[in-house]
């Protein structure tokens, strides 16, 4: 029989963990974690990438078994060997990666598994009337999407259909992993709007970010978690955004920006009426027009999927630009191949470090090699010569903090952080004139991130002309000299990060002006405008 | 099929060669000594079950493949077929492309050779020097051959996104037809009553060197091996090798570092082709001297894959792995004419083989379980 | 069959172009029709349709729940001389109608159980599928005349028996489809009823709901509360039964087993997966494209029999060729996204 800690005096909360402790080899991923899910109540669990918040879930959704320490669901103790036990007391977690059937229909996916049956055959219309039953309950709008493919469907539909797949499995209590990763703001705000009206219902909903803001405004109770233990438990209502950050970090961030010492010097990189296409053959780069001069940071604000990435893979030659230009010292290189930029003096930091920036399987030296496939002395008429790879592979282990400082370690084994200053190590490296990079510290402990940040502001003094893109705001603010706004494909302002205020910027990446936003507040929530099927926004990483 | 589902496909078949990658060396041979002991065992049972001795059996195994100078000598000549066409399937394993057209590229390879010798023949004088030169020019025809039918999948996936795995094994089939069909009609050897073409003349052969038979000379043994050579070389030396390979880990990080990913496809599957070609070209010279029906030729295309598997698709590893799959098919020659076993039972024994290198997984589970093996 | 599928149309209209096409060189070259397409033709086309068909449906089924059998020609040939083994052994040298029964039934049971052996090298030891498929059909090219060899000391067996034709009274009598569908091999029936419900077992069952997840993102089927391991057993020992019970057809149509060359089942394996491929993994396309190829094969009888010479060796390529111009051109075939991935359940 579970046990049951039923108390008559205090109302039983939905969850309850205590002492979760979990290890993964020498890692412990959750040190005693303690935290408890009030019914009825929106939980934020903040934390850092590599905090634990994922595996603490997993642990409660029955993904993983701990350790150590007790779940307790509605007072009673549970022992979850899998998912289906979690969903059987009525847990559901919504995924950052959607687990949806692609080819199948919205009303498919909601029923897989549960489906109603006459017959032996489904009895879809049944199925149809019990889904809308609760789409009308809790305000989705997704009636008009039941019978068309997932595939074609929005990233914020998309995410709509995995709710309601849960609810209609009968979850109770919610979990939802970093959620608002791949909406905008807007449909941030339909997001929570629905989690109120959730646990306006007696639902529970828990979601994991490491978006402070947003944990602020979401939720009524936030735990930070930090290096797999609970930093602190706090009521939204009274937290501030640096206390939250200094519970994150355990240390206060510097906000401030660096006074710069040099002046800007000529344009080196100048991009005119970019048009580009993404992967399914629809429009993510709209008419983008920019320069990038010598000593200056542009950086490139906004949510992901709108474009950021096709626009910088047209920067480096991974992509081909519908029309428009890309030059370079004044020279087009619209046409030219990654391989011709790379030679001209084009570095990039790639969004994907362990798809796209080193091999895993690689050590460190052949990684070295990533990109100075042609230059010499590594490379003479086609043939390598290994022990000055080694030499330059050492030459950046040791120049960027490489930790374990072993060329012949293999990537697989270094953390996030000392793999992106490898990278970056790597494309500095090449003496480039002109340094693109794309979201690069994502996923990277802080330390790596001041390490990362000093580089960049160093190539910055040193004369080159840097692009980044990057969707953490305090990033973005912290670095540039100028900022671009990237919203559906169009850069819909350059701004001076001295001058405006993280609320219009945040208003700018919803594509809205925040002159005409001050006079008229947000017109209504909810999430009836509908997100565009097939839309020419996606999330495409 | 879609890029994105082809990536997709890419990642999860890199993760299964990645798998048999991850096998050191001790336990790669571990893994091949177990599959063939299995499958012998297994044959054993069948022969017992049939009615046969198996212990004559294992001997006339045994004697076929070792036993005396020729068994030696018809063991290599299947080893050399077997590395060749293994170092094929490497190249193209190894890039990340899924070349199952070893077979047809080996026909066409093959078919080319002899065509090309007989048709340069009258031009070309007569004896010793006639003879390598129409050796070498036959060979040089054949691995352009087997490039071109090779680079066709390539070209169709890198431009038209076709799967290769099934562009390839169709174009086996079509290969296997096509090159019947000609064999049959319109290159049929005067004379003939088979479907073959007109034997190349006797003076482009091997020089019998050590073992004095027909169909293997040790000179091709050599020419097998450096070719070997030469392919791990450029592999593990040069660029083009650098970026294949690159290629077939992660192909985003290839496209990344500079590297023309369409042009890759096609260059390795070119390679390929052609080191298919290389095979069947001493298979035309060396051991059969004209061309037949394609259907009746074993099926060393197919066999390399398990070869190249088990040799985690290098190229160096091949050779030891192709010897393997030589000495069980000179067996089988040898049982076909000395035993009154079935020879159809030493095809269905190679075929486990093969099945069992499938699953290195198994041997790796009973190892552990049996305290012999590995932390995993 | 989804009209508003690119693929789907582009696929169908280059089906009756190329009929039409065929249709119009026929007249041009003045070759007598109605010689050609006769009713023995299309009943011959059913016949010959029959095993490529149902090993197709069966390696449809395993692909779409992400497992690639490419050993279908190995589990036919399996089927095949089982089947004619154990007629042998039920009936000897004049072996009756329900010992050809008894014989087919059992080789199933018989290729079931292989698949078994297959699928949990497969499944649980994560064989690599490809070199795994090409295992069995070594293996089905050793044992199948191997055991021909046993049973007959020859690998081709004598004259055994060929199933009879069944005819459903008054209904044969309708013409044109009359002889063709009800004065015929009961088995050519039993192929058109399993492809029909292989097609609304897919698409209008749960179990075919999840065979789809299974393919596309087990994941999702995982915490759906479904065992994607089961889903994929059950699919790849079906493939295995409908390959064997193709061998079986090809047995009892033919009324004796050659082990020659190739053997009997001389790659309709193969065509089995060229014709799901061709299908776009949909079961009644691919029973289309079997009696496409079905026609194809016959047709070169007919053109015998009028004195057409056509180089049969090309003609057999057809199917081949046509599936390398499909994926190129269209490249709509859309592989099931989880194909020939191990899936870890992480129970």
């Amino acid at each position: 029989m579970a046990e049951s800690e039923r108390d008559d005096d205090h109302p039983v909360p939905d969850v309850r963990l205590s002492g979760i402790t979990k290890r993964f080899g020498d890692v412990v991923a959750n040190d005693g974690v303690d935290l408890t899910l009030e019914k009825g109540s929106v939980h934020a669990l903040l934390g850092e990438n590599g905090s634990g918040k994922t595996t603490l879930m997993s642990v409660l959704y029955g993904l993983y078994d701990q350790d150590d320490g007790d779940i307790y669901v509605r007072g009673d103790r549970q022992e979850f060997d899998s998912p289906r036990d979690a969903m059987d007391v009525g847990i559901g977690m919504i995924h950052q990666h959607f687990q949806l059937v692609e080819p199948m229909t919205v009303l498919q996916n909601i029923v897989l598994g549960h489906e109603p049956t006459e017959h032996g055959l489904v009895d879809i219309e049944s199925a149809r009337t019990d889904v809308k039953a609760i789409t009308d309950r809790y305000g989705f709008d997704v009636d008009e999407y039941l019978d068309v493919p997932v595939r074609d469907l929005d990233v914020g539909v998309q995410q709509r259909v995995e709710i309601v797949k849960s609810l209609y499995r009968g979850a109770e209590i919610l979990v939802l992993d970093e959620p608002t990763a791949v909406l905008t703001p807007q449909e941030v705000q339909g997001l929570f709007d629905v989690m109120a009206e959730l646990t306006a219902s007696g639902h529970s909903l828990v979601f994991i970010t490491h978006k402070l803001d947003e944990a602020l405004t979401a939720a009524d109770e936030i735990t930070v978690l930090r290096d797999g233990g609970v930093a602190g438990t706090v009521d939204a209502a009274d937290a501030t955004e640096q206390e939250l950050a200094r519970l994150m970090v355990g240390r206060e961030i510097d906000f401030d920006r660096q006074p710069r010492e040099t002046t800007i010097g000529d344009p080196v990189l100048e991009i005119a009426d970019l048009y580009v296409s993404g992967d399914r053959g629809l429009e993510q780069v709209s008419g983008v027009d920019f320069t990038v001069r010598e000593g200056e940071i542009l950086g490139i604000a906004g949510v992901q999927g709108n474009g950021q990435t096709e626009l910088v893979e047209a920067l480096t030659g991974l992509r081909p630009v519908e029309s428009g230009t890309v030059r370079f010292d004044g020279a087009d290189i619209t046409g030219t191949s990654r391989r011709d930029r790379i030679e001209k003096g084009i570095a990039y930091i790639p969004e994907d470090r362990q798809e796209e920036g080193i091999v895993m399987d690689y050590d460190l030296v052949r990684n070295s090699l990533l990109g100075f496939q042609t230059t010499e002395p590594y490379v003479e008429r086609g043939v390598i010569d290994w022990p000055a790879v080694r030499d330059h592979a050492e030459g950046i282990v040791e120049e960027y903090d490489v930790q374990p400082p072993d060329a012949t370690t293999r990537a697989s084994s270094l953390s996030g952080g000392n793999q992106q200053k490898f990278v970056v190590g790597r494309e500095i490296e090449h003496e480039p004139t002109v340094m693109v990079a794309s979201h690069p510290t994502r996923g990277v402990d802080i330390g790596s991130i001041e390490f990362i940040h000093d580089r960049l502001l160093e190539l910055r003094d040193a004369g080159l002309a840097v692009a980044f893109v990057s969707s953490k705001l305090e990033e973005v603010r912290t670095l540039s000299d100028r900022i671009a706004v990237m919203y559906e494909g169009e850069f819909v302002d350059v701004v001076d990060p001295e001058a405006v205020t993280e609320e219009d910027l945040g208003l700018l990446m919803t594509g809205a002006d925040p002159e005409s936003a001050a006079d008229h507040p947000a017109a209504g929530s909810g999430w009836s405008d509908g997100g565009t099927p097939a839309g020419d926004r996606r999330d495409e990483s | 099929m879609s890029g994105a589902g082809s990536n997709r496909a890419r990642a999860v078949l890199d993760r299964i060669a990645a798998r048999l990658l991850d096998a050191s060396v001790g336990e790669r041979i571990a893994i091949a000594a177990a599959s063939m002991t299995l499958a012998i065992l297994i044959g054993l049972l069948v022969v017992a079950f049939a009615g046969y001795d198996p212990v004559q059996f294992l001997e006339n195994v045994a004697i076929g493949a070792f036993g005396d100078a020729n068994a030696l000598a018809r063991t290599l000549k299947f080893t050399t077929l077997f590395i060749l066409t293994g170092v094929a399937v490497a190249i193209a394993f190894r890039a990340g492309v899924f070349n199952i057209g070893v077979q047809g590229q080996f026909v066409v390879g093959g078919f080319a050779t002899v065509i090309a010798i007989l048709e340069l023949a009258p031009l070309l004088p007569t004896g010793t020097t006639g003879g390598v030169l129409l050796m070498i020019l036959g060979t040089v025809a054949g691995s352009i051959a087997g490039g071109a039918y090779g680079a066709l999948p390539g070209i169709l996936k890198a431009y038209g996104d076709a799967n290769e795995i099934v562009t390839t094994i169709m174009l086996n089939f079509i290969a296997t037809g096509a090159v019947g069909y000609l064999v049959d009609g319109p290159f049929r050897g005067e004379g003939n009553r088979a479907p073959n073409t007109a034997r190349i003349p006797e003076y482009v052969s091997l020089p019998r060197v050590v073992f004095d038979v027909p169909d293997f000379s040790v000179v091709g043994l050599a020419v097998t091996l450096v070719v070997v050579g030469a392919i791990a070389w450029v592999l593990a030396r040069t660029r083009f090798g650098y970026d294949m390979v690159t290629s077939g880990h992660q192909v985003a990080a290839a496209a990344f570092s500079g590297v023309n990913a369409r042009r890759t496809v096609v260059a390795t599957m070119t390679l390929s082709g052609m080191v298919a070609g290389v095979a069947g070209a001493l298979f035309a010279i060396m051991i059969q001297g004209y061309y037949s029906d394609p259907a009746g030729i074993g099926t060393y295309g197919f066999d390399a894959i398990a070869v190249s598997l088990l040799a985690a698709n290098n190229p160096l590893g091949v050779v030891p792995a192709g010897f393997l799959f030589g000495a069980l098919d000179s067996a089988g020659s040898h049982i076909r004419i000395n035993s009154d076993v079935p020879v159809q039972l030493i095809d269905g024994i190679i075929g486990l083989v093969v099945l069992f290198v499938a699953v290195p997984e198994l041997f790796r589970m009973a190892a552990e379980r049996t305290g012999l093996g590995g932390e995993n | 069959m989804n009209l508003n599928d690119r693929g789907t149309r582009l696929r169908l209209g280059a089906a009756v172009a190329t009929v039409v096409l065929a249709l119009a060189a026929a007249l041009a070259l003045g070759w007598p029709l109605a010689d050609i397409v006769t009713v023995g033709f299309v009943e011959r086309t059913l016949q010959a349709a029959t095993p490529i068909a149902l090993a197709s449906l069966g390696g449809l089924y395993a692909e779409k729940s992400g497992v690639f059998n490419i050993g279908l020609e190995g589990f036919m040939i399996f089927g095949a001389a089982n089947t004619g083994a154990l007629v042998w052994l039920l009936g000897g040298a004049s072996p009756t109608q329900a010992d050809l029964w008894v014989a087919m039934g059992l080789a199933v049971a018989l290729s079931i159980a292989y698949t078994v052996f297959f699928a949990v090298l497969l499944i649980r030891y994560r064989a690599n599928q490809i070199v795994a498929g090409l295992a069995v059909w070594f293996i089905g090219l050793g044992f199948g005349p191997f055991t021909a060899v046993l049973v007959w000391g020859n690998r081709n067996s004598p004259g055994l028996v060929s199933v009879a034709d069944v005819t459903v009274p008054g209904l044969a009598g309708v013409p044109v489809v009359g002889p063709v569908l009800f004065d015929t091999s009961p088995l050519v029936l039993l192929t058109i009823f399993v492809a029909v419900a292989a097609w609304v077992f897919l698409y209008r069952t749960r179990y075919g709901y999840w065979l789809q997840a299974a393919g596309e993102n087990p994941k999702a089927l995982d915490t759906a509360g479904v065992s994607v391991t089961r889903v994929r057993y059950a699919a790849v020992i079906f493939s295995g039964a409908m390959a064997g019970l193709a061998g079986a057809v090809l047995l009892a149509h033919s009324g004796s087993f050659t082990g020659t060359g190739q053997t009997m089942v001389n790659g309709r394996g193969w065509i089995g997966i060229v014709a799901y491929l061709f299908g776009n993994y949909n079961p009644l396309g691919a029973a289309a494209a079997a009696l496409l190829f079905g026609g194809l094969d016959m047709l070169q009888i007919q053109f015998q029999t009028v004195g057409i010479q056509v180089p049969n060796r090309l003609v057999n390529l057809f199917p081949y060729a046509a599936v390398v111009v499909v994926l190129t051109v269209w490249s709509s075939t859309r592989m099931p996204s989880a194909l020939g991935e191990p899936y870890e359940s992480d129970d």
